[in-house]
C-alpha cells in the first residue's frame, strides 16, 4: 500500500472538482445550489444551502490568499444579502431563508494572524475558515479540509453547518449589527410592518 | 432639515476633471474658532467591521478637506481589529481609543476631545464618536453625545428596522436630536433613495421627527478591501465611487458643522 505523502494544491479546476465533493464532510448536510457564480466583480466559487435555508458562500484561495479572501468574502456577502429575497421569488422550492444571515466559509491551505484577527472581528456567524491539504494517495490525490479554530472559542463559537437558525427564535433572540435585538429596539406592531 | 438623495446623484453621472487634486475646505466665510467641535455619535457594534471602516474613512476624508477629524472609539478589552493604531493617521485624521466604561465617561472624554481640538482647528472640523449602541440605554438628553448622531442603514428590510429602533431610541431620550441616516451597501442611487424614503416616512408618522439625510455609500470592492488593508479609499482608490460617495457624505457632516458653530 502506497505511502500518503502531502502534495502542492493541483490546478484549481482540479481542486475545486475534489472539494466539491469533500464539503459535505466539513459542513454537515450543506446542499451545493452553484458554482463559480459571478457576484461582486468576481467569483463566488460555491453557493451553498445548510439544512436551515441559510445561504453559505465558499470562497477557495491559493497560499497568501487568506487576507484577500476575507475581504473578497466580505463584498460577496454583502452582494448576496441584498440579493436573498428576489432568489427566493425566482426558485421558492429550494428553500432559501431569505431573513436568515449569509455565512462565508473561506478555504486555503492557511490562514496568517491578520486575516485570523479579521475573522475574529466578523465572528463565526458571519465568516469562518477551513484549510485544505492535498494528500497523494496512489494515483489519484485527496483533499482534507481542516477547521483551523476548532479550539478558538471566538472562531469555533458557532459550528460550521449548525443547525441553529440565525432566523428570530423566541429562545435565541437575534441580534443586529449593532448586537442590539429586537426586543431591545421595542418597536410596535406598526412600527415592525413598516419594513416587513 | 430636509436634504434629498439627489444632492449626490452627480457621483453617477459622467463628469469633467479627475477629482484627485486636493479639496479646498468647504465654502462660505471663515468661522471664528469655536469653543468646542461639534461631535457626531456613530452607533458601531463592538464587531461591525463595515461600520468602522466607514467611519474611520469619515474621518480621513473630513481631514482631507483640511478640517479638524478627529475619530473616538472605547478601546475594549481584548485588542480591537476594528480600528487603526491610535493616533494621527493618514492627511492627520486621529484615532483616540479611551479606557472608559460607559456612556458618561464617553461623552466626558468627547467633550474634551472636541474642546482641545478646537483650539487647534482654524477650519474648523468635528469630533466622530464611536459608541456601543447599548450605551444609548442608559443616555439622557443632557449628553453631547446624544445631540447629533449618524445613522449607517444598510438597504435591507432587517437593517432598516434596526436603525429605525435606534432612531426611535435616541429620538426619545432627547427630541432636539440631530438624526442623520448615511444609506450604505447599495448599488443604485435608487436603492438608497427608497431605504431613506422608507426610514423617514416611518420616523415622520410613528415619531413625528424629520430624519436627515447624510447621502449614501455606495458597495463597491474597494470598501471592502480598504477595510482589510486599513488603508483609506479616498486615498487609495480617489477615483472610485465608493471614495466619490465618501467625499460628499464628509462635506455634507462639514458644512452641517460649520452651520452648527455659525448658530
Amino acid at each position: 500500500m502506497p505511502d500518503l505523502q502531502l502534495i502542492a494544491p493541483p490546478p484549481r479546476d482540479e481542486l475545486i472538482a475534489q472539494l466539491r465533493g469533500r464539503l459535505g464532510h466539513a459542513v454537515p448536510g450543506l446542499r451545493v445550489l452553484a458554482e463559480r457564480l459571478l457576484g461582486a466583480d468576481s467569483t463566488i466559487d460555491f453557493v451553498a444551502l445548510e439544512p436551515t435555508g441559510r445561504v453559505v458562500l465558499i470562497l477557495v484561495g491559493d497560499r497568501n490568499d487568506d487576507l484577500e479572501l476575507v475581504g473578497r468574502g466580505l463584498a460577496q456577502r454583502a452582494w448576496v444579502s441584498a440579493r436573498l429575497g428576489d432568489w427566493t421569488q425566482l426558485a421558492p422550492n429550494l428553500g432559501l431563508e431569505p431573513d436568515a444571515e449569509v455565512r462565508v466559509v473561506l478555504a486555503c491551505p492557511a490562514f496568517g494572524a491578520e486575516a485570523s484577527a479579521a475573522l475574529r472581528a466578523l465572528g463565526s456567524s458571519v465568516m469562518t475558515a477551513v484549510t485544505y491539504r492535498c494528500v497523494q494517495n496512489g494515483v489519484g490525490f485527496e483533499v482534507l479540509l481542516e477547521h483551523p479554530f476548532a479550539m478558538d472559542p471566538e472562531l469555533a463559537g458557532e459550528p460550521v453547518g449548525s443547525t441553529q437558525s440565525s432566523t428570530p427564535d423566541s429562545s435565541n433572540p437575534p441580534s443586529f449589527r449593532t448586537g442590539l435585538s429586537d426586543a431591545d429596539l421595542g418597536l410596535t406592531p406598526e412600527e415592525r410592518s413598516e419594513f416587513d | 432639515m430636509p436634504r434629498d438623495l439627489g444632492d449626490v446623484i452627480h457621483h453617477f453621472l459622467p463628469q469633467d476633471g479627475n477629482g484627485t487634486g486636493p479639496d479646498s475646505v468647504t465654502g462660505g466665510p471663515r468661522l471664528e474658532r469655536p469653543a468646542a467641535l461639534p461631535i457626531i455619535s456613530l452607533p458601531i457594534g463592538d464587531r461591525d467591521v463595515v461600520r468602522a471602516a466607514y467611519a474611520w474613512n469619515l474621518a480621513v476624508e473630513v481631514a482631507r478637506r483640511g478640517a479638524s477629524a478627529t475619530l473616538l472609539a472605547p478601546v475594549s478589552a481584548e485588542p480591537s481589529p476594528l480600528w487603526p493604531e491610535p493616533g494621527r493617521g493618514p492627511v492627520g485624521a486621529e484615532v483616540v481609543l479611551a479606557d472608559v466604561n460607559d456612556f458618561g465617561e464617553l461623552n466626558r472624554a468627547a467633550l474634551d476631545i472636541a474642546v482641545g481640538r478646537a483650539a487647534d482647528s482654524g477650519d474648523g472640523g468635528v469630533v466622530l464618536v464611536s459608541v456601543p449602541p447599548a450605551w444609548f440605554e442608559n443616555a439622557n438628553e443632557g449628553r453631547a453625545l446624544m445631540r447629533w448622531v449618524l445613522l449607517f442603514a444598510a438597504a435591507e428590510a432587517r437593517d432598516l428596522r434596526e436603525i429605525y429602533g435606534l432612531a426611535k431610541r435616541i429620538i426619545r431620550t432627547n427630541p432636539e436630536a440631530r438624526v442623520g441616516i448615511t444609506v450604505h451597501g447599495v448599488r443604485r442611487i435608487g436603492e438608497a433613495e427608497s431605504a431613506f424614503k422608507k426610514l423617514s416616512g416611518a420616523a415622520q408618522r410613528h415619531l413625528g421627527y424629520p430624519l436627515t439625510s447624510y447621502g449614501l455609500l455606495v458597495d463597491d470592492l474597494h470598501v471592502y478591501r480598504a477595510i482589510v488593508s486599513r488603508r483609506p479609499i479616498g486615498l487609495e482608490h480617489p477615483q472610485s465611487r465608493a471614495a466619490k460617495a465618501l467625499r460628499d457624505v464628509a462635506r455634507m457632516l462639514l458644512e452641517d458643522a460649520r452651520m452648527l458653530a455659525n448658530a
